[in-house]
């Protein structure tokens, strides 16, 4: 009985409606948490904000308020989000067919961030268990590979009933890199325009913070220098562009 | 995806406190994707997006006025804003204004548009401009303030005597850091509405709304440790029974 009095803020999260209708209509059943079924009905706003220009709300839920709530409260109120966003994907499809304005769009930003930090909160504390049982993270592991064109990428690894080198399938659908005279050729030339893109980078960066020091003399020098760390500046203050187009006194 | 976050980052975090959205929002309503391909192994991840630069003005970047400011193939001058260390200018301050025909004149600011070291001050270095004037109607006169830079166009002002004052950043005895006018040496507070957004004016006097969770249920403590993880401590408490052993299986 107890851990239902405590959850009880969490499913207010519900609509309001709803809520009030378990209160009124299902005394009797006093464990039941579920509210009362309205069908269909319960992927739509509550009536009240239909064709409203603005739908009030709180904020998402942090996740160090999360770290506070027991699993079960964080799996009732992954459910109570997930009706939520159900709601609101569906009030945003029905607007969008309609051509109407769709309230406070924000909500769903506030819900999905709340079940994004739900969820970093429920795999904190299954990483904590293995790590304490086993040493491992016991998560869905991952390898840094490298494809068939030489780039590098993090292949997520999976469960398979039998071993890697009875498995002809598999090694038929994944490729990883073999030398190969081309496609080092072409490494070669990604690098080139990696580089150049890196140093075309640098030099609007330079040009641009002549500009600035042309346009405020008087400017903060740390703010700058925190602001481009990679930009010398006393390299920049050496530059023909720097200072006006008349004779230094 | 590392260029839209660049980008969005130039969205001062004062200029969208007082808005109180969410950031995933204010980089949705600012994107300008014609079209994208969908996530998923199967496809790659290109997508056509019409703007990445953006003109920041006294537009807010989530209004639909800055979409059409920000339009496709609209095209702006480079704006060069000076780096500023530290923003030290907040909503609820008073500031005095040193250029313009209200030069001289003190004024409490209003908005602030970090983006561009800019703030309006309420009442102040306003311009009036007509509306709705055709050849039956004389249209109306609607005044509007313009912006001032922070840097050199105006000055705090020194809450002791009312007169303007450098400012640097200290530590008080008990840690907290405020500004202090360099002239007096007296500290000028952060106002109260710095902290203020549309929802709400302060924190203690936030209305709730029928779908939040009550601050008490929110700060209150439900976890106890448990050597298990979410899966099984779920199992236990719903009473589901699990006996069966997996196979043996192979991870590549």
């Amino acid at each position: 009985m107890s851990t239902f009095a405590k959850i009880g803020g969490i499913t207010r999260l519900l609509a309001n409606s709803s809520i009030s209708k378990v209160n009124n209509t299902c005394k009797l059943r006093s464990l039941s948490t579920t509210p009362c079924r309205r069908e269909l009905m319960e992927f739509f706003d509550d009536e009240k904000n239909w064709g409203v220009q603005e739908v009030k709300s709180g904020r998402s839920w942090k996740s160090d308020e999360l770290r506070l709530k027991s699993n079960t409260d964080l799996h009732k109120l992954w459910y109570v989000l997930l009706k939520e966003r159900n709601m609101l994907l569906t009030m945003e499809e029905e607007c969008k067919k309609e051509t109407r304005l769709f309230p406070s769009p924000e909500r769903l930003d506030k819900v999905e961030d709340s079940m994004k930090n739900l969820e970093t909160v429920v795999r904190e504390r299954n990483k904590a268990y293995h790590l304490l049982e086993t040493g491992e993270k016991g998560e869905r592991p991952r390898k840094l590979e490298t494809n068939v064109l030489g780039l590098h990428y993090k292949y997520k690894m999976s469960e398979h009933p039998i071993p890697k080198h009875l498995n002809t399938k598999w090694k038929k659908q994944y490729e990883f890199y073999k030398y190969d005279k081309e496609v080092e050729m072409f490494r070669e030339k990604l690098n080139e325009k990696n580089y150049l893109a890196k140093k075309k980078q640098h030099r609007r960066e330079f040009n641009h913070v002549i500009g600035l020091l042309n346009r405020f003399p008087n400017m903060d020098m740390e703010a700058l220098k925190q602001q481009y760390p990679e930009v010398d500046i006393e390299k920049a203050k050496n530059s023909r562009k720097y200072g006006g187009h008349f004779e230094p006194k | 995806m590392r260029l839209t976050n660049l980008l969005f980052s130039r969205v001062g975090k004062y200029s969208k406190d007082y808005s109180n959205l969410p950031d995933s929002y204010i980089k949705r309503a600012m994107e300008q994707v014609y079209w994208k391909n969908p996530k998923g192994p199967q496809y790659r991840p290109n997508a056509v997006v019409q703007r990445k630069k953006f003109h920041f003005d006294t537009e807010r970047p989530w209004s639909a006025q800055f979409r059409q400011e920000n339009s496709p193939n609209r095209h702006h001058k480079k704006i060069f804003v000076e780096p500023i260390k530290e923003w030290s200018f907040f909503r609820g301050d008073r500031v005095e204004v040193l250029v313009g025909k209200d030069k001289g004149k003190q004024g409490i600011v209003k908005q602030i548009i970090q983006e561009r070291n800019w703030v309006l001050v309420e009442g102040l270095n306003c311009e009036l401009k007509k509306l709705g004037d055709d050849k039956e109607f004389a249209g109306v006169y609607v005044q509007s303030e313009k912006p001032l830079l922070v840097t050199s166009e105006v000055s705090l002002v020194d809450p002791s005597d009312f007169a303007t004052t450098g400012f640097e950043w200290r530590f008080t005895e008990s840690g907290e850091r405020v500004r202090v006018s360099t002239r007096t040496g007296r500290i000028i507070p952060t106002p109260p509405s710095a902290e203020e957004t549309i929802d709400y004016k302060t924190k203690s006097t936030y209305k709730e709304q029928p779908k939040d969770t009550v601050a008490d249920d929110v700060t209150e403590v439900t976890f106890e440790p448990r050597l298990a993880t979410f899966e099984m401590d779920l199992m236990d408490k719903m009473g589901i029974k699990e006996d069966r052993v997996p196979p043996k299986s192979f991870w590549y």
